[in-house]
């Protein structure tokens, strides 16, 4: 079975200091929780730059407080959204007059109960002309807070299996390994790690096969209710996954060796 | 014990608190460690009658959330919720009609029905205010989030266990002894 598989190839790049590879850009989503920390770099090497609604107030709000030796405003002008999308029903009033003066393209779109606003977003990048020139999508502010808008993010992975996106908060970063591909996942061990996870959302999964994690699994049912793949660790810095099920990886993030420090794996 | 810290458990421990030192499992949670003494400690008369409600299982690394919510399932015959500033979340186990009574004052609107675990095939409920009916539910599909109360009794059957969660108000906490 493996042979005949196609491999996917993931690798946390984006949290680098210098990209990388610079051909591979991505689309920033920022939702409405706090600003994780490196928040700064990931708008920098963004190709598109969303805010969802609420995640407006964050950027105006937040931003200048990563640059405190600077002026408010003109942090608040370099860090200026492409587009702002949603229901607007959590954006500050001034707050949008402040992104629609600077030119930033606004979207108002009526609540609709089976869309969150991460996928009115993720429509958007992928019908724009950009979405040929991003890799992926990367989303800040998805988890944490209720559990019904968590839920309902972690479904937007699903319900957009083709599309590479990645959801990050400060502790963590999660991501969809489609049940089509063998995975290769590339471990920048002064980033991320060493705690990870597997978890079968939605479905169970009858046989999982990994390698290079410290509880490697083989075959391995997993299933809410019984086993599922938590506090487990990284051992190598190249891990493969291969399943018969949609799975949600997950992997810790370092709060030291960010890209602040210029460390390079 | 890898977290607490050391003045910490010597603080309590002079207090006569009982500290349990159990080494690392990779397949059970702190919760779920606390959960299997709860149930080991009380009668089985007291088990029935009470609920565990754990704060702090939410946020952070995202594997320990997954790893939390799945006590839920694994223990789905002791009632336990889930508690953060923003929610709350329990099992619904799919044996059981369910009755939720909303305490307006204290809880929603927000509300939503979770298939983590695996798909529903029918789910049927009342009193929200995008009621389900027989609809089929699942990852990749509709699930029931950014719903809302809109009665003070919720009912819920389905074919599925699944996880039901409300928002918890900012305001009208007992702090301002307000009663519904």
């Amino acid at each position: 079975m493996s042979s005949a598989m196609d491999v996917m190839t993931h690798s946390s790049s984006f949290l680098l200091p210098t990209e990388e590879t610079p051909g591979k850009r991505y689309a920033l989503v920022v939702l409405n929780q706090n600003l994780p920390r490196f928040t700064p770099l990931l708008w920098e090497h963004a190709k598109l730059r969303l805010c969802a609604d609420g995640g407006a107030n964050r950027i105006y709000d937040e931003l200048p407080l990563f640059f405190p030796h600077e002026d408010a405003s003109s942090i608040r002008h370099r860090y200026k959204p492409d587009v702002i999308k949603g229901d607007m029903d959590s954006i500050r009033p001034d707050v949008l007059d402040f992104y629609l003066t600077l030119g930033t393209k606004v979207i108002d779109e009526s609540h609709d109960q089976d869309t969150t606003d991460l996928d009115k977003c993720i429509v958007y990048i992928r019908d724009s002309a950009s979405n040929q020139e991003t890799s992926r999508i990367l989303a800040t502010g998805a988890l944490g807070g209720r559990f019904d808008h968590e839920a309902g993010n972690l479904n937007v992975l699903y319900r957009y299996p083709d599309t590479r996106i990645v959801l990050l908060s400060d502790d963590c970063l999660i991501q969809l390994l489609p049940k089509t591909h063998l995975h290769e996942i590339h471990i920048h061990s002064s980033l991320e790690g060493p705690h990870c996870g597997l978890i079968p959302i939605g479905t169970p999964s009858a046989k999982t096969t990994t390698s290079g994690l410290k509880w490697d699994l083989s075959n391995t049912e997993m299933r809410f209710g019984g086993l599922i793949s938590t506090s487990n660790l990284v051992n190598e810095e190249k891990i493969t996954v291969e399943s018969d099920s949609d799975l949600l990886w997950t992997i810790s993030i370092k709060k030291t060796g960010l890209p602040v420090e210029n460390n390079t794996p | 014990m890898d977290s607490i810290r050391p003045d910490v458990l010597d603080f309590y421990l002079t207090l006569g608190t009982k500290v349990i030192d159990e080494s690392h499992d990779q397949d059970t949670t702190d919760l779920d460690k606390c959960i299997v003494y709860i149930r080991d400690s009380a009668s089985n008369q007291e088990t029935s009658r009470f609920q565990i409600l754990a704060t702090g299982a939410l946020g952070g690394r995202f594997d320990h959330e997954a790893g939390n919510l799945n006590v839920l399932y694994r223990y789905p015959d002791t009632r336990i919720v889930l508690l953060s500033d923003d929610c709350l979340i329990q099992l619904l186990p799919k044996t059981h009609l369910h009755e939720i009574h909303i305490h307006s004052s204290l809880e929603g609107p927000h509300c939503g029905l979770i298939p983590i675990g695996t798909p529903s095939a029918k789910t049927t409920t009342s009193g929200l205010k995008w009621d389900l009916s027989n609809t089929e539910m699942r990852f990749g599909g509709l699930i029931s989030t950014s719903n809302l109360v809109n009665e003070e009794k919720i009912t819920v059957e389905s074919d599925s266990d699944l996880l039901w969660t409300i928002s918890i108000k900012k305001t009208g906490l007992p702090v301002e002894n307000n009663t519904p």
